[in-house]
């Protein structure tokens, strides 16, 4: 699992996104749920490693890791989205993503607990995300996917991450 | 298979690329369905017929195992998702339509007086002359700033040797080529300009003319026009509003004129540069010199010197006298600086790679005597190849110190005092950056020296010195240190004068005692500089603090020497670079840090009798007559499994600003030169660490900051009492 997946086309992912969700998402275990991240978005998954804590860090950022002599931040997407935290395993995965903070483009590692597969999702899976109450918060999804049977939730990582001055 | 590309064969690429690195990137695709799909994709590349893309897509098709394949893979994709069939170039960043825009700017002229709008429509032209290219745009900024920064040094040079025909030629040839790139680019304006200016020095070389102080200023401000407009060019081209340089350049092509006319006409010009009195005087020495010329044997040579320049004078092209340029001179190629940051990071992860080789087990188990030797040389190479890299940062300090001639020039003319600048070390290298950044700190010191330390020529002749003042800036290596040294011999500063406006400012209680050098620093102290009397008084005024702030940004700090009545001088020392970062390792419970060693005094393991409680806690340390602070970095920081006894952890004492601070770890790991990283916007600012360094084994740790740490444990300090 230490492969590396480079985004295709980042230019036009916008305007894509802008008339369909459809399109190649990568999906992911998160507390025996399904998410899935547009492909184009995600710069390389490697495997867990040692990450170095930084004080003064909310608990979901987990700290920092040296990809490639670069220094990135991490984030646990449970913690993130409020699930008990978890051990990390043979399984656990760091899904290295690109996203714009203020003006420039950063990346940011996600652990998550396994990495699924690369789907092709037709707009005619995706269901918009529905209300679940006051309880569970939405405005991370961009909708709702449903294949076979199963519910894949589609994120919208500008969102969880973007927008913000920082992580913090 | 299509050779040529048509808009389908990207997207066949595309997906054949898409799924081969999906398939690699979960694993699970069986090796043949790897194999077999990257040789479809190599196929359908090599179809391309781009040899930048052959190259790499030659990488992809001879790895044979799934690293190497993954490696080329997203090389080639990389490049492959900036590549466009017309030329194997990536495109620059997307150029807007430039008749539209000009139509709209144009359009958007609010007054109708023709002569603005006809200004305006210039301004247009220039801007819509550089957009359709923004690669040569960029190059023809680069490129004519370069120029204009060699002339001004070479005419400063002039000024000080007239009559050097080499000089002469060196200031002409550059105005030619911007002359001659900005006609060929269409920017009218810089064109017209550089064109007067090069007749203007045409008829020096030739001897028609004098280049006396007139001359020398109306170069020195084509100089200034020249750059303020190109700069205004690119800014209209980033989308910045722009300046109306228009009336400043019109009075300066009068001046030019009126010089090359040799008539008077420039005394009427208003706003105009050059002093009437002095053109008028200069229109007089012209007359007077032109008749000497004749005999002086300088100009006859220059006469001689200058036929072979005249056959690139009918064709304006540039690449070929820049070229020239470079041949003569040193050859150089300019790199984009995240390129040179990210060989830096690579070379860095190669290093830690080779050391982990080093170490393997089964490598030193295996005491082979060939293999290592051939460890031994891949170490050399690679550390070869660090400082190679860690060089390409590096570059001379002479250009700023350039600037600062000119400063002083112009200071000296404006304040009627004489001054010599004597500069030593140009060829001191530092960090790319840190010459950037030292700019304007430096000014800001050269002009405080000049306007307020060195006196005027009377009260000089009073004190039994020079009338002359005499302003020396060098700079030299001392201990792993840049220093970049300001010596005036003007009248120092006053010590008792500044420690008593401290006093009646609160920022220092009457009965302190503060040493010499506390008392100078205080001019560095927010809010004192604005003190209204104080530079009639001590000669050090304005922003200070300011200074004081960049130098810190560099991780540089200021000295003072002073003597009253017999000058001052400024030691700024800078680090060599600020790509490497000389540290101590702690270690606290699992964690490691790195501690800078430029904030480090000393470290030391307490004895119980060095410790002092408070309440039961262990609070202050003695070191030696003085009382120092103990901070526990693991509290400071909430990491668990610390030492917990003072005296069997290790206390490194810390300094900031005159505080000193002990921080309590619980291990000295060694001392460690490290590749300082930022942590990047995700983290904001963050007190107490600077930056994240990666370490030996691969793992990041996290610098730290002395000013944050000490700074914390201050204003705590203050809120608990």
């Amino acid at each position: 699992m230490t492969a590396a997946i480079a985004t295709l086309e980042p230019d036009t992912s916008t305007t894509r996104e802008a008339t369909s969700l459809a399109g190649k998402y990568l999906t992911f275990a998160l507390a025996g749920e399904e998410y899935g991240l547009p492909v184009l978005k995600v710069r390389e998954i490697i495997k867990i490693l040692d990450i170095t804590a930084v004080p003064q860090a909310p608990r979901h950022v987990k700290g920092v890791i040296n990809l490639r002599g670069k220094v990135i931040p991490v984030v646990d997407l449970r913690l993130k989205f409020g699930f008990a935290s978890q051990d990390y395993g043979e399984r656990t995965c760091i899904i290295v993503i690109e996203v714009a903070l203020r003006s420039s483009k950063v990346m940011v590692g996600v652990v998550v607990d396994a990495v699924s597969e690369v789907l092709t999702i037709t707009s005619d899976e995706i269901e918009a995300t529905p209300e679940f109450g006051e309880h569970v918060n939405t405005e991370f999804m961009r909708g709702v996917a449903k294949i076979k049977g199963r519910v894949k939730f589609l994120l919208d990582l500008d969102r969880i991450f973007g927008g913000a001055a920082t992580l913090l | 298979m299509a050779n040529q590309p048509e808009p389908s064969s990207r997207e066949v690429i595309d997906s054949a690329l898409n799924r081969l690195l999906c398939d690699l990137a979960l694993g699970d695709g069986g090796k043949l369905d790897v194999a077999n799909r990257s040789s479809d994709l190599v196929t359908l590349v090599v179809g391309l017929g781009s040899p930048a893309l052959d190259s790499l897509i030659g990488d992809v098709a001879i790895a044979n195992n799934a690293g190497d394949l993954e490696r080329a893979l997203v090389a080639f994709s990389e490049a492959w998702n900036v590549w466009t069939p017309d030329g194997d170039r990536a495109p620059g960043p997307a150029a807007p339509p430039a008749p539209a825009a000009r139509k709209e700017a144009a359009a958007s002229v609010p007054t109708p007086a023709a002569e603005t709008s006809n200004a305006q429509s210039r301004v247009d032209e220039d801007v819509a002359a550089l957009r359709g290219d923004p690669e040569l745009a960029a190059m023809f900024v680069g490129e004519a700033l370069d120029h204009l920064s060699s002339i001004e040094t070479c005419v400063l040079q002039l000024e000080a040797a007239p009559g050097d025909t080499k000089l002469l030629n060196d200031i002409f040839r550059p105005f030619h080529t911007v002359k001659g790139n900005a006609g060929a680019l269409g920017v009218t304006r810089v064109q017209e300009l550089a064109h007067k200016v090069e007749n203007l020095l045409d008829l020096c070389r030739s001897g028609r003319h004098t280049l006396g102080p007139a001359e020398t200023d109306a170069v020195l401000e084509a100089v200034d026009v020249l750059t303020a407009l190109i700069n205004d060019i690119q800014g209209r081209l980033n989308g910045r509003p722009g300046t109306d340089l228009e009336p400043r350049r019109r009075v300066l092509m009068d001046v030019v004129d009126g010089l090359v006319n040799g008539t008077g006409a420039v005394a009427r010009a208003v706003d105009t540069p050059v002093p009437p009195a002095v053109v008028d005087k200069a229109v007089g020495t012209v007359a007077r010199n032109a008749a000497e010329a004749q005999a002086e044997p300088w100009t006859r040579e220059s006469a001689s010197a200058v036929e072979p320049a005249p056959s690139s004078d009918s064709a304006p092209k540039p690449t070929p006298s820049r070229r020239a340029d470079d041949i003569a001179g040193q050859v150089s190629v300019k790199v984009d600086t995240r390129k040179l940051d990210n060989l830096v990071d690579m070379v860095g992860e190669l290093v830690i790679a080779q050391a982990i080789l080093q170490e393997d087990p089964a490598l030193l188990k295996a005491a082979d005597e060939r293999l290592t030797r051939n460890l031994a040389q891949l170490k050399r190479i690679t550390s070869d190849l660090q400082k190679n890299a860690m060089s390409m940062r590096m570059v001379p300090i002479r250009q700023t110190f350039q600037k600062m001639a000119r400063l002083v020039r112009d200071l000296s003319k404006k304040s009627g005092k004489s001054v010599d600048l004597v500069l030593s070390g140009e060829d001191t290298e530092l960090d790319r950056r840190v010459v950037e950044d030292i700019n304007d700190p430096l000014m800001h010191m050269v002009r405080n020296s000049v306007d307020h330390g060195i006196e005027d020529a009377e009260r000089r002749a009073k004190s039994g010195k020079r009338p002359e003042g005499r302003l020396a800036l060098s700079a030299y290596h001392q201990g792993g240190n840049i220093v970049i040294a300001i010596e005036d011999d003007g009248a120092g500063l006053n010590s008792e004068r500044i420690l008593a406006k401290a006093v009646s400012q609160g920022l220092v209680r009457p009965n302190d005692t503060l040493t010499p050098s506390e008392i100078h620093q205080l001019i560095f102290r927010p809010g004192f500089s604005t003190a209204e009397k104080i530079t009639e008084i001590s000669g050090r005024g304005v922003g200070m603090d300011v200074v004081r702030r960049n130098i810190d940004a560099l991780r540089g700090r200021i000295e003072i020497q002073s003597t009253i009545g017999r000058g001052t001088t400024f030691l700024i020392k800078l680090p060599l670079t600020l790509a490497i970062l000389d540290g101590l390792l702690l270690g606290v419970g699992t964690e490691r840090f790195v501690m800078p060693t430029f904030g480090v005094r000393e470290s030391l393991r307490p004895v119980p009798e060095q410790i002092h409680t408070v309440q039961g806690r262990p609070c202050m340390l003695q070191v030696r007559d003085k009382l120092v602070p103990l901070v526990w970095l693991a509290e400071l920081f909430g990491i668990e499994g610390r030492e917990t006894d003072a005296c069997r952890a290790t206390v490194v004492v810390i300094e900031d600003d005159g505080h000193q601070v002990g921080l309590v770890v619980d291990r000295l790991l060694g001392k460690q030169e490290v590749v300082i990283k930022s942590l990047g916007e995700a983290f904001g600012q963050m007190s107490g660490v600077a930056g994240a360094a990666i370490l030996g084994d691969g793992r990041v740790g996290l610098i730290l900051d002395a000013h944050g740490i000490v700074g914390r444990t201050r204003g705590e300090g203050s809120r608990a009492a």
